[in-house]
C-alpha cells in the first residue's frame, strides 16, 4: 500500500512535469506573437519581447519558466500587464469550482440512483425508458444541452435567470447542463456493474438465506459495484473543467473556463500556459486521490497494508 | 413425517432457440432428521430442481408443480429451508466481513439486536468447527481457505434455523481431506440439530457415505429411488448400473514395456510468491508407462506439468530427455504434449476443431506436411476419427460440442503431432462419471496402441490406483512418496499418502460410511498455506515429531520406493544392514 | 468454408431481429451516412456559396432547413457538416484504434519490464485531460480537420490500449494459449491468430465508442471557434454560427443540433447493444 501510494504520487509528479514541458513547447511553437497587433511598430514589439525575455534562447526560457513554476509563479499575463496569472486563477477558480463540485455531486447522485433503478427495477418498462433516456442524454454535447436549457427555461419559460451567478437560482441551469453527460455515463457504469453483480453466486446465496431484495442490493451488491464510478470521477472532473469553457461562456459566468477561452482568442501565451498547467494539475490530483481511495477501500489491499504496519 | 415434499415439479427454460424442458414431473421427499441423496450427472437437472424449490430460478425459466411444501407449509427461503452451494468462494460476498454475513442472517431470522446476533454467530461458528471464531468474524472471505469458507456457509445456513437444508455439491470444490471433514460435519449437524438434509451430488462416494435414501436422476427425471443399499448393491435401472460401473470397473494395469528412462527430472525447483511452487522434485518416467501424480490442488502438480511442457521456466534443476539435456525454448518439437483439465478453456473459441488441429500440425508436422494443405487435412481427418469424432465435426466451433467431445478434440490436438510423452493434467476431473469412463478408455487405448509414455495427473485416487503402473504423491510442492502403484496403494508409507487413500470415498455404502477421522490440523494459518520450515506436512500430520517442524526430511530410497519422511530416516528407525527390508511405519 | 459463412450470415440476421436497438442504430447511421454523401453531391445549392437575396429564410420546399445569415442553404450545409464530423470521427477512431490495439497487444504479450514501462508511459499521458492537448495542438497547427485528428491521437488510444492489454493478459493465461505454446507456434502467430480474435468483442465496443467521442470533441472545438476553419463547416461550426441569432431564428440551431444528436444516438445504440451482447 505504502509502495503503491508512493508510486502513484511519483507518476502524478511525472505527469505534471510532462504536462509543463509539452505545454511550454507547444505554446512556443504557436504561430504569431501576441504583440503583433498591427498598430505597433517593430521596435516596440522587440522591446516588449525583450522585457518578457522572449528573445533569449528557448532552453534558457524553459529553465526560467520551470524555476518560476516550482516557486508557484506562473508569470504575468501578456494581455493585461501587471496582472499575475496566479492572481487570475485565484480570482476565477473558486467560481468554476462552485459550479463543478455541485455538478459532480448531482451527476454521481442522479447517475447512481438511475443506474440502480435501471439494473434492478422489476418493471421492464422502467428499465427500458431509463436506459433509452440515458442513451439520448449521453449523445447530447454539453454546449447543446446548455443552449437548449437556456432557450427553454430561461428565454421561453423565464424560470431561471440566463446569466451571471448572483443567487442560488443562477446556479441551476449551468450545473444541470454540466452534470447531464457525466450523469449519463455514471448511470451506464453503475447499471452495468450492478447487473453483473446481481448475476453472481453470492446474491443467490443471500436470497437463499432469506435477505430482502433491498438489503441485498444496498448492503451487498453495491459494495462491489462502486469501483467503476470511483474510477470515472477523474475523467469526469476533466470533462467538467473543459465543459466549463462553453457553459461559462454561454451563461456569461466569470470563471476559469471563460478566462481560458478569452486567453485563446487573445493569444495570451503565459495565461494559456498557466491555465493549462493549473487545470492539468487539478485533474492529475483528482485522479491520484480517487486511485488511492479506491485502493484503500479494497479490503484485500487494506489488509496487506495493515499486515505491513503490524 | 415428510419435512420436504415436492410433487410433480416441472421446469422449462425459454431460450433463444425455443422452449427447453429441464425437469419433468419430479417427485421427491425428505423425511425428518434424514439425509437423502440426489445423484446424477452434470446437466441432469439437479441444480435446476433445487433452485426451483428455493424459488431462485432466473427470469427465463418457468415452473409448475402440484405443491412444494416444508412441513405442510409453503417454502420460504431462509425461514424453513436453507441452501449450501458448491463453491464457497463465490457465494460469500468478497467485500463483506464474515461476521457481518452471519449476523445479518441471524437478525433477518430472529429480529434481534446486534449483540445477540453476534453471540449467536460465535456459537454457530463454534458449532461448525471453526476455531478462533472472534478473529474469523473480523476477516474477509479471501483470508480463509476453501474448507473454512464452506464451514462459514454451513454456519449461515444453520443461522436460518431451517427444517431442511439443501446441500448442492457441498464438497465438489474441496480437496479430498477437507471433503471428509465437511462430510463429517454435515452428518454431525443432522444428528445434533435434527435438521433434514438433501444432499445433491454427482459423486457416488459422497452419496454413499452420508445418505440413507437415494434418488437417481437423469435428463430431468427421477429414474430410480430407494434405500442406499438397494441402489448401490442391487441397482434396477440400466443407467444406475452404468454409473456404478464407471466408478468400480477394474482395469488391467499397463506395465511399462521397458525400464528405459525416457524423461528424467532432477531437483526441479520453481518458486512463486504465493503457493503452488515446487521444490527439489526428482522423478523418472519410463518408456510406455503410465506414471500417476497425486495430490490436492495447490500441491504443485500443475506447475510441474507446465515446466515439463515449457510453459514455465524452472528456477533450478535439470530435465533429461533420453539422457540428453532437454532444450525447452518453447519448441520441444512436439515431443511432450498435454491434455488440459478444463475442456471449455482449453480450446480456442475462435477456431474450428479442424483449424485447431491444423495449427498444431503446421507448427510441428514434417516439412512436406507444412507445405501441403491436403495432406494435413487427411491426417486431421484420420485423427478425428481415431478419437471418435466425424469429418463434419472438423468445421464446427468448440461451442457446438459437449464437454466430452471437446476433451476428445483436446486429445486429438495433443496426439496429432505424435508426441512421445503425453501429460494429462486432471483431464477427466471436469467430466461426469460416464463420460469420464469413455474418455479414460480412449486415452488408455491410444496409450497402449502407440506406446506413449503418460504422466497422469489427478486428485482421484481411485483412477490412479486403477490405471497407473507407478505413482508419485505431491504435497506442498514436494514429492513425498514414489513407488509402484500397487504397493503404494495397498501399503502407503507416508502419512499424507495414507490420508489421501483414506479420504477417497468408495461408492459402497458400508465402507464409505466410515468417513476417516482426519484431524483438522492446527489451523494456525487459517488452514491455508504450508509450513515455512521443516516438513510441509508437519502441521497436519498425526505422526509429527519434534524434528519434523525443525528440519526438512530428505528423500529416503528403498529400491523402487522413495519416501520423504523422518519415520524412515536412519535416526528414527535405527541403523540398518544392507539387506534390511523397510516396511510401513504407520 | 461456405457453410461457415452462411451460418455466420444467418447468425447476424437473427441477431438483428432479436436486438432491435442495434438494428435501429445501424439503420439510422446508414441513413445518415447516405445523406451525408448524397446531399452535397445532388443538392442544387452549395454548402459555402453565399447569397444575399435569401438571407435567414425560413424552412421551405426549396430550402428544407432554411438558410443562414449569409443566405447559405442549411440543408446542404448541415449534411456536408455531418459528413465532415463523421469523417473526423471515423478517421481518428481508426487511428486511435490501431495505435491502441498495437500498443496494448505488445504491452500485454511482452509482459514484465516492457509492460511496466509502456503502461507507466500510458499512465502519464492519460493523467492530463486530453482536451487540453487537442486545444494546444490546434492552436499550433492552425484550425482544421487534420490538427483535430492529430490532437485526438495524442491520448485517445490509451483506453483502447488498456483494454487490449487486459484482454491479452487474461487470454495469455488460458489453457488454449498454453496449448498453442506447447505446440511450438511462433509468438507472433499466437498473438494474431489465437489471442487477438478472442479480444474482438471488447475491441469493437471500444472502437464504436471512440467515434462519438471524437465527434464530440470536434463539435466542442468548432463551437469554441478553434475547430474546423471556414469555408469548411462541421456541425459544431454551424451551431456556433447560429448562436448569435438563436433567439430570432432558433431553427438555424435546432436542425444541426438534431442531426448531431441523432448521429450520436445511433452510434451509442450500436455501442451499447454490442457491449450488452459481450457481457452475456
Amino acid at each position: 500500500m505504502l509502495r503503491y501510494t508512493l508510486k502513484r504520487i511519483l507518476t502524478g509528479i511525472l505527469a505534471l512535469f510532462v504536462l509543463a514541458c509539452v505545454t511550454f513547447l507547444l505554446v512556443r511553437l504557436m504561430p504569431g506573437s501576441p504583440f503583433q497587433t498591427g498598430s505597433v511598430s517593430e521596435q516596440v514589439v522587440e522591446a516588449v519581447e525583450r522585457e518578457y525575455g522572449l528573445d533569449r534562447p528557448l532552453g534558457e526560457q524553459f529553465l526560467t519558466y520551470m524555476g518560476n513554476l516550482l516557486r508557484g509563479d506562473l508569470g504575468i499575463s501578456y494581455e493585461d500587464p501587471g496582472v499575475k496569472v496566479t492572481e487570475i486563477i485565484g480570482r476565477t477558480w473558486g467560481i468554476t469550482a462552485s459550479l463543478g463540485v455541485p455538478a459532480l455531486i448531482v451527476a454521481i447522485l442522479a447517475g447512481t440512483a438511475f443506474g440502480i433503478a435501471r439494473a434492478v427495477s422489476k418493471n421492464r418498462c422502467v428499465r427500458e425508458v431509463i436506459s433509452a433516456v440515458g442513451m439520448i442524454l449521453a449523445g447530447i454535447p454539453g454546449f447543446a444541452a446548455a443552449i437548449l436549457l437556456l432557450l427553454v427555461f430561461s428565454v421561453q419559460l423565464k424560470w431561471f435567470p440566463a446569466s451571471g451567478l448572483l443567487s442560488p437560482a443562477h446556479y441551476v441551469l449551468p450545473v444541470i447542463s454540466l452534470a447531464i453527460y457525466p450523469a449519463a455515463v455514471i448511470m451506464r457504469l453503475t447499471g452495468n456493474a450492478l447487473e453483473t453483480e446481481m448475476e453472481k453466486d453470492y446474491v443467490l446465496f443471500d436470497r437463499a438465506k432469506g435477505l430482502g431484495r433491498k438489503q441485498i442490493i444496498f448492503t451487498h451488491a453495491l459494495k462491489n459495484a462502486w469501483r467503476p464510478v470511483l474510477n470515472y470521477i477523474g475523467p469526469a472532473s476533466a470533462y467538467l473543467l473543459t465543459g466549463s469553457f462553453v457553459v461559462e461562456s454561454i451563461f456569461t459566468i466569470p470563471g476559469i473556463g471563460r478566462e481560458f477561452v478569452n486567453s485563446i482568442t487573445n493569444r495570451d501565451y503565459t495565461l494559456i500556459m498557466g491555465l493549462t498547467i493549473f487545470m492539468g494539475a487539478v485533474v492529475i490530483a483528482v485522479n491520484l486521490i480517487t486511485d488511492l481511495l479506491g485502493a484503500w477501500l479494497d479490503p484485500a489491499v487494506r489488509r496487506s497494508y495493515q499486515e505491513e504496519a503490524g | 413425517m415428510r419435512v420436504l415434499d415436492i410433487q410433480k415439479l416441472s421446469v422449462q427454460y425459454h431460450t433463444e432457440q425455443g422452449e427447453c424442458r429441464a425437469l419433468e414431473e419430479l417427485d421427491l421427499h425428505v423425511e425428518e432428521g434424514e439425509i437423502t441423496g440426489l445423484v446424477g450427472e452434470s446437466g441432469s437437472g439437479k441444480s435446476t430442481a433445487m433452485l426451483a424449490v428455493m424459488g431462485l430460478l432466473k427470469e427465463n425459466a418457468s415452473m409448475q408443480s402440484e405443491g412444494i411444501t416444508v412441513c405442510g407449509e409453503p417454502v420460504v427461503p431462509g425461514v424453513n429451508i436453507a441452501m449450501i452451494f458448491q463453491n464457497p468462494q463465490s457465494c460469500l460476498n468478497p467485500s463483506v466481513k464474515i461476521g457481518r454475513q452471519i449476523t445479518e442472517t441471524v437478525r433477518a431470522k430472529r429480529h434481534c439486536g446486534r449483540r445477540e446476533a453476534r453471540e449467536r454467530a460465535l456459537e454457530l461458528l463454534d458449532m461448525t468447527g471453526i476455531g478462533n471464531a472472534k478473529v474469523r468474524m473480523r476477516q474477509y472471505p479471501f483470508e480463509l481457505s476453501g474448507g473454512m469458507l464452506q464451514r462459514v456457509v454451513i454456519a449461515i445456513a444453520l443461522a436460518c434455523e431451517p427444517r431442511v437444508i439443501i446441500a448442492d455439491e457441498p464438497t465438489t470444490a474441496l480437496d479430498a481431506a477437507v471433503q471428509a471433514q465437511i462430510l463429517r460435519l454435515l452428518r454431525r449437524i443432522v444428528e445434533e440439530t435434527g435438521t433434514a438434509l438433501l444432499l445433491v451430488s454427482h459423486d457416488l462416494g459422497v452419496t454413499a457415505s452420508l445418505c440413507r435414501r437415494v434418488y437417481v436422476m437423469r435428463r430431468g427425471r427421477i429414474v430410480e429411488s430407494g434405500s442406499v443399499e438397494d441402489i448401490f448393491y442391487d441397482p434396477g435401472e440400466e443407467y444406475t448400473k452404468q454409473l456404478l460401473d464407471s466408478v468400480k470397473k477394474k482395469r488391467k494395469l499397463s506395465e511399462g514395456t521397458k525400464e528405459e528412462s525416457l524423461l528424467r527430472v532432477e531437483n526441479l525447483t520453481k518458486e512463486f510468491d504465493t503457493r503452488d511452487g515446487i521444490r527439489d522434485v526428482t522423478l523418472e518416467l519410463h518408456e510406455g508407462e503410465i506414471f500417476a501424480l497425486a495430490g490436492e490442488s495447490g500441491s504443485g502438480k500443475t506447475t510441474l506439468a507446465r515446466i515439463l511442457t515449457g510453459i514455465l521456466k524452472e528456477d533450478r534443476g535439470t530435465v533429461f530427455y533420453r539422457d540428453e539435456l532437454l532444450e525447452r525454448n518453447g519448441r520441444g518439437g512436439g515431443r511432450i504434449q498435454m491434455v488440459f483439465q478444463d475442456p471449455y478453456g482449453s480450446l480456442n473459441p475462435c477456431l474450428t476443431a479442424g483449424q485447431a488441429l491444423d495449427e498444431a500440425l503446421r507448427a510441428a508436422g514434417s516439412p512436406e506436411e507444412k507445405a501441403d494443405r491436403e495432406k494435413r487435412r487427411e491426417r486431421i481427418r484420420n485423427m478425428m476419427e481415431r478419437v471418435g469424432l466425424t469429418e463434419e465435426d472438423m468445421d464446427k466451433y468448440p461451442s457446438e460440442f459437449s464437454g466430452g467431445q471437446r476433451q476428445r478434440i483436446g486429445i486429438a490436438r495433443a496426439l496429432i503431432v505424435r508426441p512421445e510423452i503425453l501429460i494429462c493434467d486432471e483431464a477427466l476431473s471436469s467430466l461426469d462419471a460416464v463420460t469420464q469412463q469413455q474418455i479414460l478408455d480412449l486415452l488408455l487405448d491410444i496409450q497402449k496402441e502407440q506406446q506413449i509414455a503418460c504422466l497422469f495427473i489427478s486428485h482421484d485416487m481411485h483412477v490412479i490406483c486403477r490405471i497407473s503402473s507407478r505413482m508419485g504423491v505431491m504435497y506442498g510442492g514436494r514429492l513425498v512418496e514414489t513407488g509402484r502403484t500397487r504397493e503404494v496403494c495397498s501399503d502407503p508409507w507416508h502419512p499424507y499418502t495414507k490420508l489421501l487413500l483414506d479420504a477417497a470415498l468408495e461408492a459402497d455404502p458400508l465402507r464409505a460410511r466410515r468417513i476417516p477421522g482426519i484431524s483438522a490440523g492446527k489451523q494456525s494459518t487459517g488452514g491455508r498455506g504450508v509450513q515455512e520450515k521443516g516438513c510441509p506436512f508437519a502441521g497436519e500430520c498425526g505422526y509429527a515429531m519434534k524434528c519434523c517442524t525443525e528440519q526438512e526430511p530428505e528423500v529416503y530410497r528403498f529400491g523402487e520406493r522413495a519416501v520423504s519422511c523422518f519415520l524412515y530416516s536412519e535416526e528414527h528407525s535405527g541403523r540398518r544392514s544392507r539387506d534390511y527390508i523397510m516396511t510401513s511405519q504407520i | 468454408m461456405t457453410v461457415q459463412k452462411r451460418r455466420r450470415r444467418k447468425d447476424l440476421r437473427g441477431y438483428f431481429r432479436k436486438d432491435r436497438r442495434a438494428a435501429a442504430g445501424c439503420i439510422l447511421l446508414g441513413i445518415w451516412i447516405l445523406l451525408a454523401v448524397l446531399v452535397p453531391l445532388l443538392s442544387p445549392w452549395s454548402y459555402s456559396e453565399q447569397n444575399a437575396a435569401i438571407q435567414n429564410s425560413l424552412p421551405s420546399p426549396a430550402h428544407w432547413f432554411g438558410t443562414d445569415k449569409f443566405g447559405r442553404d442549411l440543408f446542404a450545409r448541415v449534411w456536408y457538416g455531418a459528413g465532415l464530423s463523421l469523417l473526423v470521427g471515423l478517421v481518428s477512431a481508426a487511428l486511435n484504434g490501431c495505435i491502441g490495439v498495437l500498443y496494448g497487444a505488445v504491452s500485454g504479450y511482452a509482459g514484465k519490464k516492457a509492460d511496466l514501462i509502456l503502461m507507466r508511459i500510458a499512465d502519464v499521458v492519460s493523467a492530463i485531460p486530453s482536451m487540453l492537448y487537442v486545444i494546444l495542438i490546434t492552436l499550433v497547427l492552425g484550425a482544421g480537420a487534420t490538427s483535430i485528428i492529430l490532437g485526438l491521437c495524442v491520448a485517445g488510444w490509451i483506453d483502447m490500449a488498456r483494454i487490449v492489454r487486459g484482454e491479452i493478459l487474461r487470454l495469455k493465461g488460458t489453457d488454449f494459449a498454453c496449448a498453442a505454446k506447447i505446440e511450438g507456434i511462433p509468438s507472433i502467430r499466437i498473438l494474431t491468430r489465437h489471442l487477438l480474435p478472442n479480444a474482438a468483442g471488447p475491441i469493437t465496443v471500444n472502437f464504436i465508442f471512440l467515434i462519438p467521442q471524437a465527434i464530440f470533441t470536434e463539435a466542442f472545438l468548432s463551437f469554441l471557434g478553434i475547430g474546423i476553419a471556414a469555408p469548411a463547416a462541421s456541425l459544431g461550426t454551424i451551431i456556433q454560427e447560429a448562436r448569435s441569432q438563436m433567439m430570432v431564428y432558433p431553427y438555424q440551431m435546432v436542425f444541426p443540433l438534431l442531426v448531431l444528436c441523432v448521429m450520436m444516438l445511433a452510434l451509442n445504440l450500436i455501442g451499447t447493444s454490442l457491449e450488452q451482447r459481450n457481457r452475456r
